[in-house]
């Protein structure tokens, strides 16, 4: 499944970039999060429980970023393991000045599979466009704060 | 042939007093149904054992990958954790089941967890046994295994490329292929008027669901080696054949117990790897274990009917409307491991020409994997898809040359008289009369009135359309026919056993060798005792489900293959009259009489003319079993009888794929009527009726149940019925939230009509029947058609399944499936 979309910032590109390549600001925008290990700069992991359908999936995520161009490109995959489900997701996101602040496309590319695949599959676009919104906002969140300083 | 009325509405239950003589014909009360109605069957996940475990497979979430490891360690340390089994095990354990194919099939690794490799989405990679069924899933939830994806194929026709390969060993996706040519093709096409050709046909993917999912309670006796399995196998005998070689045991060893089933349709004759699984849990832990199959796992795991796409139809027909045969190249997707297969590559060949009178037929046979689940034979197995094909293709020539399908039908049938009727590959077609049978299935549906109804739903915005679906229901096979796929095989003919006994206290007492599922095995052979023996089917006990510790089992025992009325009655009813030879040896000793005076009537053996010198069944069991002192030492007999029932069946001829692969040939032609909205492509079933002829009911109510039931079949798998798998693999259709089986509301007005066509090759004149579901598949397919097409114009249905979508989008793109179909006219 791909999404895709585009987010306005009140905050210089440089402000965002700072907040999409810190891991622990990153990881406060995340739904779900339980827990979140930064193994290196490049790498870290997440235990999420993703709510799906019926009921939440416990995750554990390897995030890997996998291509940077600093101040404006990046992406990412992150390969997920649960009972009865993985998760293979890239994801990538451009940055631009717009108008004294930023504009962010991104796009994502979302497998998920086995048994929790085959039943939430239904349910699946919807559940993602509503936690894409709820991350966007919480980026929202993060970018101010991280304007403010 | 004996030919009744039509009988639409029959009482449910017989009022005693209502019994004419004879037992055979009556719907005498079912045996079975008080204790299933009393909540008193036992079916396998009703034993229990002391501290025993459950088991919980963990399965794979990729449709393909190799499998770098397996770790079981947090698993195991959680309490209540008995154990675990991977397939590293499982390869060191066991051998790879054998596989009933030649070369590249032949060299498949089948074994009882994935060894390596997953090949589709749900492959048990291993499995944990714990304290409660809730712990095992959580401990399976535990198991950590590590994959490395592969690239996977999902359609039939890709699979054929080999440019995935799932099996290595085999070296190609290909598990069998071969050509069929019976009759001369080319001469046909050469002296037809009219060739219709269809580029495309597709028989869908789906399985009939069976209400209790497949399990087992697998007990092991160290002290003697042997496995007592309480499960739910359709066919123990051919689940032993695969069993007992790979845990490198006698068959013996393996004791097969079941008492009610929930149903099987042929899903459960391949439980041969989980019962393994669970037989080497059982060992390895010293503990019974009982595995109960979830409803998803079911579905995504388990087995799925054959999905098949037929290329290249082409159909000689003279100028009348006479067809001289087709020729069609036909895929067989049987997903990732031929477990039954490659048998679905001949079975369909006991219909070669359907109900039609063609002699030139061409198949050209290809069976692949795919990466998904493994199929198993399916209620109809392999003839459904083929006997869809002829349907499909009867009613695209008819549409397309401008005929009506109804004599179209008429004129290409089989004729009543022709019968025994010999087809092309030679098959013998025992008896029947299509013609008849659609002439009351269109009298029940109002045909005359047929315009009228057209109009009156067109006057609603609707369209109206109505089919036909002809079925043959081909029972009792002929194993030998496994050998034209591979002469290695050591197979042929069939065979089923029951043993009849005369107890102490004049009890007779019945055991079977087959399994049933719900079709009233117990009821039907009672009243063929009874009939026999001069006793009513209360006096007989026919001993509830299956036991291979009974002594009446033979090699492929089970219930299967349409075929209890004949070799399953066979064998009771030869049982039975050997059984009232020796009751009459026994009498005639003691009267000092001649057994030919002596007749059973009323649970007596009296002299016949003088009912005053008659010995009760009391007296025959207590005489022979208690009181023999002093009977004449050249009485041979034990009155506990055991009888092998064998059709004459002859091995076919391997060079032309050529012989007698079924021994009868019943019937059901159905027709149905359809509103569709044209704006939405929902549609509505307004009138439907199917007519049967199974040659002599034994219990009509029971084989009005299986017409009703295979037309359930028939209108799930038309309609909505379909496994869907997403780009991934992803099953879309793993449980009932997705997967819609039809309901009691779901089902249309339904009438029903039959004939008796008595067979003249079986000992009760009876047919096998119950899988006759093909033909209302079609008889949907046909009256969309019929609805939404014209000659020349407007879409083909192409597919056996047409959901509300489906049907929609025929209708938005008729030119899409328009271009399937061309004509040529000479």
């Amino acid at each position: 499944m791909k999404v895709a979309g585009e987010k306005q910032f009140e905050a210089p590109p440089d402000t965002v970039w700072q907040v999409l390549n810190d891991p622990a600001q990153m990881a406060k925008t995340m739904p779900g999060v339980e827990s979140f290990d930064i193994q290196d700069e490049r790498h870290w992991r997440a235990h999420v429980k993703i709510p799906l359908g019926l009921g939440g999936l416990r995750m554990s995520i390897d995030f890997e970023k996998v291509e940077e161009r600093e101040p404006d490109f990046a992406k990412l995959h992150a390969k997920g393991n649960g009972v009865g489900a993985v998760l293979n997701m890239d994801t990538s996101f451009n940055l631009t000045e717009a108008d004294g602040g930023t504009n962010m496309k991104w796009e994502a590319e979302v497998h998920l599979l086995g048994p929790v695949a085959s039943m939430g599959q239904r349910v699946l676009q919807p559940i993602v466009n509503q936690q894409v919104s709820h991350v966007l906002a919480a980026l929202d969140k993060q970018v101010q704060e991280a304007k403010a300083g | 042939m004996t030919e009744t009325t039509v009988t639409p509405e029959r009482p449910l239950v017989v009022e005693s007093g209502e019994l004419k003589p004879g037992f055979i014909g009556q719907n005498v009360p079912r045996k079975e149904d008080k204790r299933l109605v009393q909540g008193e069957g036992v079916f396998f996940d009703d034993v229990k054992r002391h501290e025993m475990g459950y088991v919980q497979f963990v399965r794979s979430p990729y449709a393909h990958a190799r499998i770098k490891s397996v770790d079981v360690s947090k698993a195991l340390e959680l309490d209540g954790v008995y154990g675990t089994l991977t397939g590293d095990e499982v390869a060191i354990l066991t051998d790879p089941f054998f596989e009933l194919s030649t070369p590249p099939g032949a060299n498949i690794k089948d074994y009882a967890l994935a060894v390596g490799r997953v090949r589709h989405v749900g492959d048990p990679v291993a499995a944990v046994v714990a304290r409660t069924r809730e712990l095992a899933r959580d401990a399976a939830e535990l198991v950590e295994v590590e994959y490395d994806p592969l690239p996977h194929v999902l359609d039939g026709e890709e699979s054929l490329k080999d440019e995935v390969v799932l099996h290595e060993e085999a070296g190609s996706n290909t598990v069998w292929s071969g050509v069929f040519d019976w009759g001369d093709f080319d001469a046909a096409l050469a002296d037809a008027d009219h060739v219709v050709r269809i580029e495309r046909l597709h028989f869908d993917r789906f399985s009939s669901t069976p209400l209790e999912c497949s399990g087992c309670l697998v007990e092991f006796n160290r002290g003697t080696g042997q496995w007592t399995i309480h499960g739910n196998h359709q066919m123990p005998g051919v689940g032993a054949i695969w069993m007992a070689p790979a845990l490198r045991v006698g068959i013996d060893k393996l004791r097969f117990v079941s008492q009610d089933i929930g149903g099987g349709f042929g899903n459960k004759i391949t439980l041969h790897p989980q019962y393994t699984a669970c037989c080497l849990l059982a060992r390895k832990l010293n503990r019974p274990v009982q595995w109960t199959e979830w409803r998803t796992d079911q579905h995504t795991a388990n087995t799925h009917g054959n999905e098949r796409t037929f290329l290249d139809v082409t159909v000689p027909v003279k100028a009348d409307g006479t067809m001289l045969g087709f020729s069609v190249r036909a895929i067989d997707d049987c997903g990732a491991f031929p477990r039954y297969e490659p048998l679905g590559c001949i079975i369909w060949a006991q219909v070669t020409p359907g109900c039609y009178r063609w002699r030139n037929v061409r198949v050209d046979f290809t069976q692949v994997c795919t990466n998904k689940s493994p199929v198993a034979p399916n209620r109809g197995y392999s003839r459904m898809q083929h006997l869809w094909l002829t349907e499909r293709i009867v009613d695209i020539v008819a549409s397309e040359l401008g005929m009506d399908p109804i004599e179209v039908r008429k004129k290409n049938y089989v004729k009543h008289e022709e019968f025994p009727y010999e087809t092309p590959n030679g098959c013998i077609y025992d008896s029947g009369d299509y013609a008849r049978c659609l002439d009351i299935a269109l009298d029940l549906i109002g045909y005359d009135s047929l315009e009228e109804k057209r109009r009156d739903a067109e006057s609603r915005g609707k369209l109206f359309g109505i089919g036909i679906g002809s079925t043959l229901d081909s029972g009792t096979n002929n194993f030998g026919q496994s050998m034209i796929l591979n002469p290695e095989l050591q197979f042929s003919g069939n065979n089923e056993v029951a043993t009849v006994k005369l107890d102490i206290f004049g009890e007779v007492v019945v055991t079977l060798g087959t399994v049933p599922q719900g079709q009233g095995h117990e009821t039907t052979a009672s009243q063929v005792v009874a009939e026999i023996l001069g006793c009513t089917p209360d006096d007989v006990n026919v001993r509830a489900g299956h036991d291979t510790y009974w002594n009446s089992t033979a090699g492929f025992s089970g219930t299967y293959a349409s075929q209890f009325a004949v070799t399953g009655l066979g064998a009771v009813k030869g049982a039975a009259d050997k059984l009232a030879g020796e009751m009459k040896q026994l009498a005639a000793a003691v009267f000092g009489a001649s057994p030919d005076d002596i007749e059973l009537v009323e649970s007596l053996a009296r002299i016949k003319g003088n009912p005053e010198a008659a010995l009760p069944f009391m007296a025959l069991g207590a005489i022979l079993n208690a009181n023999n002192a002093g009977l004449p030492p050249e009485l041979d007999i034990t009155l506990n009888v055991r009888h092998v029932y064998r059709p004459a069946f002859e091995k076919p001829d391997l060079e032309r794929k050529f012989g007698n692969l079924t021994l009868t040939y019943a019937t059901q032609i159905h027709a149905c009527a359809v509103e569709i909205d044209p704006e939405t492509g929902v549609y509505e079933i307004v009138d439907y009726a199917a007519v049967d002829d199974c040659g002599n009911r034994i219990h009509p109510q029971i084989v009005e149940g299986q017409v009703h039931g295979a037309t359930a079949q028939a209108l799930g798998a038309a309609t909505h019925e379909i496994f869907t798998y997403d780009e991934e693999g992803n099953l879309l259709t793993p449980n009932f939230y997705d997967y819609h089986v039809p309901h009691a509301l779901d089902m249309p007005p339904m009438k029903t009509g039959f004939i008796e066509s008595e067979s003249p090759f079986t000992p009760l004149g009876a047919k096998g029947m119950g899988e006759g579901g093909g033909a209302g598949i079609h008889a949907v397919c046909a009256a969309l058609q019929n609805a939404v097409g014209r000659r020349g114009e407007g879409p083909i249905v192409w597919r056996s399944c047409n959901p509300y979508e489906g049907v929609w989008e025929l209708l938005q793109k008729p030119d899409e499936t328009r271009k399937l179909v061309s004509v040529e006219s000479r």
